[in-house]
């Protein structure tokens, strides 16, 4: 039933494969799982769906081996993790020598003849799958609708509920089999019965039968009158008879609990001790001035403090124990288990929730970590909590690392030997600085010497056109047309409001290519994640024009919404685009920047969601305050205490 | 009482005075001396003996690895982590190197270079020659990024430009890519520099070759050649690599 089982190194290199029922290679697949899986620490759930096929994968990380096991989607195969952990602990075991003496060579020159071992562990497991039969149904004699006259079935009128009861009665002395009838406790009846019932055995059913229904009849005819005095409570409830509560009818005086001598009468109530002072607060201040905030720091760090100390004292329980593991830790080869990583990973997920990460990115990021250095074996001087910051340094780093080329220029250079206009387009949620940034990177493109058409497509918000019109000539001035060579380096494409922006955004690309303009960097109004309508404009926009770069902007200073917001626009772009492969979010463009000292995890949470490269920093709102990401200072600022 | 026990110890430390420490001295100094000569050797030494094999995902330097150290075809999956061992590359000599394939994907190579690149020697940058058409740019990116690193700049290793994949016929000779490569490295100069800097504002990239001169492989301080080479081999997998050019070169770094 399994497509393939694939065991190869960490290093790359295939250490055994067996190629199951038909064949397309594996490689394939594989690779994909380890691009979209473990290289973007989205190592949590160990099952990946690739096409037509489900991959469960299991990471030995003492000896650097990945087993890899793939079957078609549509099966739902129970068997197959016990089958992964038996063949990982087997393999393991069989070839301990190879790995640990003589490191890559040894997996090099080694000979992995596993074929009969696996086929072995793979029946193995089928059967223990297969070992609860499933529960076989049972005959018609065997059940007990078959021990049940024909006479007891039919129902007669009136005579219904005795029926039934006396059914259930049969049903239960059936039931208990050869045991005296317990259903008819009633002792006065019993006793006769009870006698005659204790040949019962010899009596056949038939008249097991006719003995329980005299039975019945004689109790029925002494519970006759009970039976009729429910009757009448029957007939009374007939009809729904509206609820009366208690004090509902009498009128309002009755619960009114005010004393009415106190109100308005200034003798009631007791004269308090009035203290100006304390009421009042401030004596200094002036009468009708609102204050700022104050902003104290300082009971933040007493906070802090406070919820330091109670952890103290359980470190120190640890005591004894804990030393002497400390110092086995220290002495190296201890492999690393996870109620080792759990108090670390805890600590390093409220840190990184403390730098703005989105907490469900943090969780993830975490989990990633764990199963990368589950079983790990520690080098020597190393404490658990240095290893796992270390492999959270690199994670981090690596979802930092750009999975394509982040080079704009590059790019227009190649649209401009085509003698078509590069076009980017920018969107995001209201405020983030998208007109802002724009004009930053309009700035840095005229600096480089290329010609840029803004299109002001943001036909909603008030003012939209006549601020890119004063960022226009703002850097017309900055960069006259004489110092060009006598051409306009940025101009302005608008239509004024209220007109459809796909449109305009089409206009303005004709132009550009018509009269040459290298770059066209088209504005979109602000709009929120769950704004349906507006979504689906924003995505006809993108499916329509196809502009070579989709920037989303995001500011650093968002949280958890970060995660809402790509995700939200990603599903729509994707939603309504016809094309196969849908244009997604290609870069994201951070702004804010300078608002935020070290958390600076939206950086973190943004590149984790799309796998898209932060291609812009801004951090101020003049000109010259466009960045580009250095992966390894924001990480240094996420991980610094 | 104490007095007297006091005193004969400057009495005996006069005595020692004059031949006796100016000889203890002279020792230690000799000592001290080549003990820091031994590390500086040592470290010298033993600090650069690895050779790297760079380039982007898919170009075949793990199937390179395996084909240098044991002779045989390994089917391979994409590297996640490094692996090393040791290479003697021609039987006479007595040397050998450390030979490294570090993974090629986007996300880990700069992390592993950053690792390794310390201890290199040699470098030997694996291009694929059949689809160098499509990732130029890619190829190039990396190389230039390898290229104005720091320490690779300064110490200056052989570098070697693999074309490998050469059993396939669509496969782009050594030549053509090296005049590719000259040219988008030419215009990476440019767009890299201009790039917006980074947030810490560490000064720019280093400058590539000679300034005003269109880029070439010859501006560069370390020796760069070409080679063809085909991991697979062209007699299929049972058959041997096509390596010869890069055993050779191995052979005069090492």
């Amino acid at each position: 039933m399994l497509d393939f089982f694939t065991i190869f190194s960490k290093g790359g290199l295939v250490l055994w494969c067996f190629q199951g029922v038909r064949g397309p290679a594996a490689t394939a697949p594989v690779n994909a799982l380890i691009r979209s899986v473990l290289l973007q620490e989205r190592g949590g759930n160990n099952s990946f769906t690739h096409e037509a096929l489900t991959l469960k994968y299991k990471l030995d990380n003492q000896f650097e081996l990945v087993f890899v096991v793939g079957f078609q989607k549509i099966l739902t195969l129970t068997y197959v993790d016990k089958l992964i952990d038996d063949v990982h602990k087997e393999f393991r075991d069989k070839y301990r020598n190879e790995f640990q003496q003589k490191g890559a060579l040894g997996l090099l020159n080694g000979t992995f003849d596993f074929k009969d071992d696996f086929m072995r562990l793979l029946r193995d497991a089928e059967e223990s799958s297969k070992v609860r039969a499933p529960t076989v149904m049972k005959t018609f004699e065997q059940s007990l609708k078959s021990q049940k006259t024909v006479k007891c079935m039919i129902e007669t009128r009136g005579e219904k509920p005795k029926e039934k009861v006396k059914n259930k009665k049969n049903k239960g002395s059936k039931k208990e089999g050869n045991e005296a009838v317990a259903a008819p406790t009633k002792g006065s009846v019993g006793d006769k019965q009870l006698s005659a019932a204790g040949d019962k055995e010899e009596l056949t059913k038939d008249e097991i039968l006719q003995k329980n229904r005299e039975e019945f009849f004689r109790r029925h005819m002494k519970a006759g009158e009970k039976s009729r005095s429910p009757k009448p409570d029957a007939q009374k409830e007939k009809g729904k008879k509206p609820r009366v509560w208690d004090l509902g009818n009498s009128n309002a005086k009755v619960l009114d609990y005010s004393n009415s001598a106190t109100n308005g009468s200034a003798e009631a109530c007791p004269v308090e001790e009035f203290d100006p002072d304390m009421a009042l607060g401030d004596k200094n201040r002036e009468p009708g001035r609102l204050y700022d905030l104050e902003y104290e720091s300082d009971d933040e760090a007493e906070e802090e403090k406070v919820i330091q100390n109670p952890s103290k004292p359980s470190a120190k329980k640890g005591g004894l124990g804990g030393m002497f593991g400390m110092l086995k830790g220290l002495v190296g080869s201890k492999s690393l288990t996870r109620a080792d990583m759990d108090p670390v990973l805890e600590k390093m997920k409220d840190h990184l929730i403390a730098k703005n990460v989105a907490a469900e990115i943090a969780v993830q990021l975490c989990e990633s970590v764990a199963k990368k250095l589950e079983g790990k074996v520690m080098g020597t001087f190393t404490t658990v909590t240095s290893t796992v910051k270390q492999a959270l340094q690199e994670a981090l780093v690596q979802i930092l690392q750009p999975q394509r080329r982040v080079d704009v220029l590059r790019d227009v250079m190649d649209a401009q030997r085509h003698h078509r206009p590069y076009v980017v387009t920018f969107c995001g949620v209201n405020g983030v600085g998208k007109s802002t940034n724009l004009a930053k990177i309009s700035f840095w493109l005229i600096e480089n010497g290329f010609s840029v058409l803004i299109a002001a497509c943001d036909t909603f918000r008030a003012g939209a056109v006549e601020q890119l019109r004063t960022h226009t000539r703002r850097l017309n001035a900055l960069h006259p047309p004489e110092s060009h060579g006598g051409r306009t380096m940025v101009q302005l494409y608008e239509k004024g409001y209220g007109k459809d922006a796909a449109g305009i955004a089409m206009e303005a690309i004709s132009y550009a290519r018509n009269q040459g303009f290298d770059v066209v960097l088209v504005d979109t109004a602000g709009r929120m994640q769950d704004n349906a309508p507006l979504m689906t404009a924003l995505a006809k926009l993108i499916a329509v024009n196809a502009p070579d770069l989709v920037l989303f902007v995001g500011e650093a200073l968002v949280g958890n919404e970060a995660v809402d917001q790509l995700v939200k626009f990603n599903k729509a772009l994707a939603d309504h685009s016809m094309a196969q492969t849908p244009r997604l979010i290609d870069g994201i463009v951070l702004t804010k920047f300078d608002t935020i000292d070290d958390k600076v995890g939206a950086a973190i949470s943004m590149t984790y969601i799309t796998s898209k490269p932060i291609v812009f920093v801004g951090t101020g709102q003049t000109y010259c305050d466009l960045r580009s990401l250095n992966a390894k200072a924001v990480v240094a600022a996420l991980m610094k205490a | 009482a104490m007095a007297d026990g006091l005193e004969p110890d400057p009495a005996a430390l006069r005595e020692l005075s004059g031949p006796a420490a100016l000889s203890v001295l002279i020792a230690l100094i000799a000592v001290a001396l080549t003990l820091l000569i031994w590390r500086f050797v040592q470290g010298r030494r033993s600090s650069r003996k690895a050779v790297l094999l760079l380039g982007l995902c898919d170009a075949g330097k793990t199937l390179l690895f395996a084909r240098l150290l044991s002779g045989k075809y390994r089917d391979t999956q994409t590297s996640i982590t490094d692996s090393s061992a040791t290479y003697r590359p021609s039987r006479d000599k007595s040397t050998n190197v450390t030979l490294i394939d570090l993974p090629g994907h986007e996300s880990l190579r700069l992390q592993f270079l950053e690792r390794f690149k310390a201890a290199a020697r040699a470098i030997v940058f694996v291009v694929d020659s059949v689809a160098f058409q499509r990732e130029v740019k890619d190829v190039a990116e990396f190389l230039y990024q390898v290229l104005v690193d720091g320490t690779v700049l300064r110490n200056a290793p052989a570098l070697l430009i693999a074309c490998n994949k050469q059993d396939v016929t669509m496969a782009k000779s050594a030549k053509l890519i090296q005049q590719q490569l000259e040219k988008e490295l030419n215009t990476l100069r440019v767009t890299r520099s201009a790039a917006p800097t980074t947030l810490d504002s560490s000064g720019g990239p280093a400058q590539l070759g000679k300034k005003g001169k269109d880029f070439d492989f010859s501006q560069l301080p370390m020796k760069v050649e070409f080679v063809e080479c085909s991991a697979r081999g062209s007699k299929g997998e049972e058959g041997d690599a096509d390596l010869e050019g890069l055993e050779k070169w191995l052979v005069k770094v090492a």
